[in-house]
């Protein structure tokens, strides 16, 4: 049973800018309204204060729920790295949304051995996306 | 197995690399150099290990991260000796570091062992930046094939 939902998926450097961020909505629902992406930044920013926070209390990397808003759950994963993965998703998603994070986690480790790609700027590579796509449709959407 | 010998032959051509330049680089320019070298892989470097090793909340946990795992996976043996203070200045002893191993054991080249040391130091400075923790890392030979390193964490 594949529950759908709405989930907004960021990756975020050491100085709190966004290195990647993409958008995942079920395949069957028609497109909203444009206003909403902004948001969506706005609401991930926000948590970061608490995915700080959180950070130290737990030795975990996948931190679970870290914040609310309205309708929008925020969920986080910090590498030892101190990269931060958000996921903002509007139905609960608990083993989903973990396994994404894994998958995302090696996806990243592999492209940051590329000798090309300079750590904490944005990830621009088309086979990053499309491995996120990938994942998001296997373990968000469904 | 064989990699081990890449690593130890990449890292002296490397070094006499960066030294071929004759009178026109100044040896602190080239162990510069070397160091920053060392920064960049370590950056990368400990990104990678730390996939399955988790998180640490505790600098005293990343320090013994270092001497232990990273010691163990680029040079296969552990720190012998970490020494701390407490107040942000650790020292690790190795009593037989790989790239000294090869050279004397005394005093022999004791001169040159600097420029082997450099590249591990920036090693060392870089897994602790990615891991969070600013510092500076300096190297000490009195006797080859034992050196210690020294981190002093830069903290407020």
């Amino acid at each position: 049973m594949a529950v759908a939902g709405n989930y907004y998926f960021a990756i975020v450097g050491h100085h709190d800018n966004p290195m990647f961020e993409m958008e995942f909505t079920p395949a069957n629902k028609e497109p909203k309204k444009e206003d909403h992406r902004h948001l969506n930044q706005f609401i991930a920013h926000a948590a970061l204060d608490l995915v700080d926070e959180s950070m130290w209390t737990t030795g975990n990397m996948y931190l679970r729920l870290v914040d609310k808003f309205n309708e929008w759950y925020v969920s986080a994963f910090v590498t030892a790295g101190r990269i931060r993965l958000i996921c903002l998703h509007d139905v609960k998603n608990d083993d989903g949304i973990k396994n994404f994070f894994m998958e995302m986690y090696e996806t990243y480790i592999k492209h940051s051995m590329n000798p090309f790609y300079t750590p904490n700027s944005p990830i621009k590579s088309p086979a990053f996306e499309k491995k996120a796509h990938f994942y998001g449709r296997k373990y968000l959407t469904g | 197995m064989a990699e081990e010998a890449m690593f130890d032959f990449i890292h002296m051509e490397a070094v006499s690399y960066v030294f071929q330049g004759g009178e026109k680089i100044s040896e602190d320019e080239a162990i510069s150099k070397l160091e920053h070298m060392g920064f960049a892989t370590g950056y990368r470097l400990v990104e990678r290990l730390t996939r399955e090793s988790g998180r640490y909340k505790d600098e005293l946990d990343i320090m013994k991260y270092i001497c232990k795992d990273l010691w163990v996976t680029v040079y296969k043996k552990q720190i012998d000796n970490l020494r701390t203070n407490h107040q942000g200045v650790y020292v690790l002893h190795d009593n037989r570091f790989r790239f000294l191993s090869h050279m004397a054991a005394g005093k022999q080249y004791l001169q040159y062992a600097p420029r082997y040391l450099a590249f591990t130091c920036g090693l060392v400075r870089g897994c602790l930046a990615n891991l969070g923790v600013t510092c500076v890392v300096t190297a000490e030979v009195t006797q080859l094939p034992a050196c210690k390193f020294q981190i002093q964490v830069q903290r407020g």
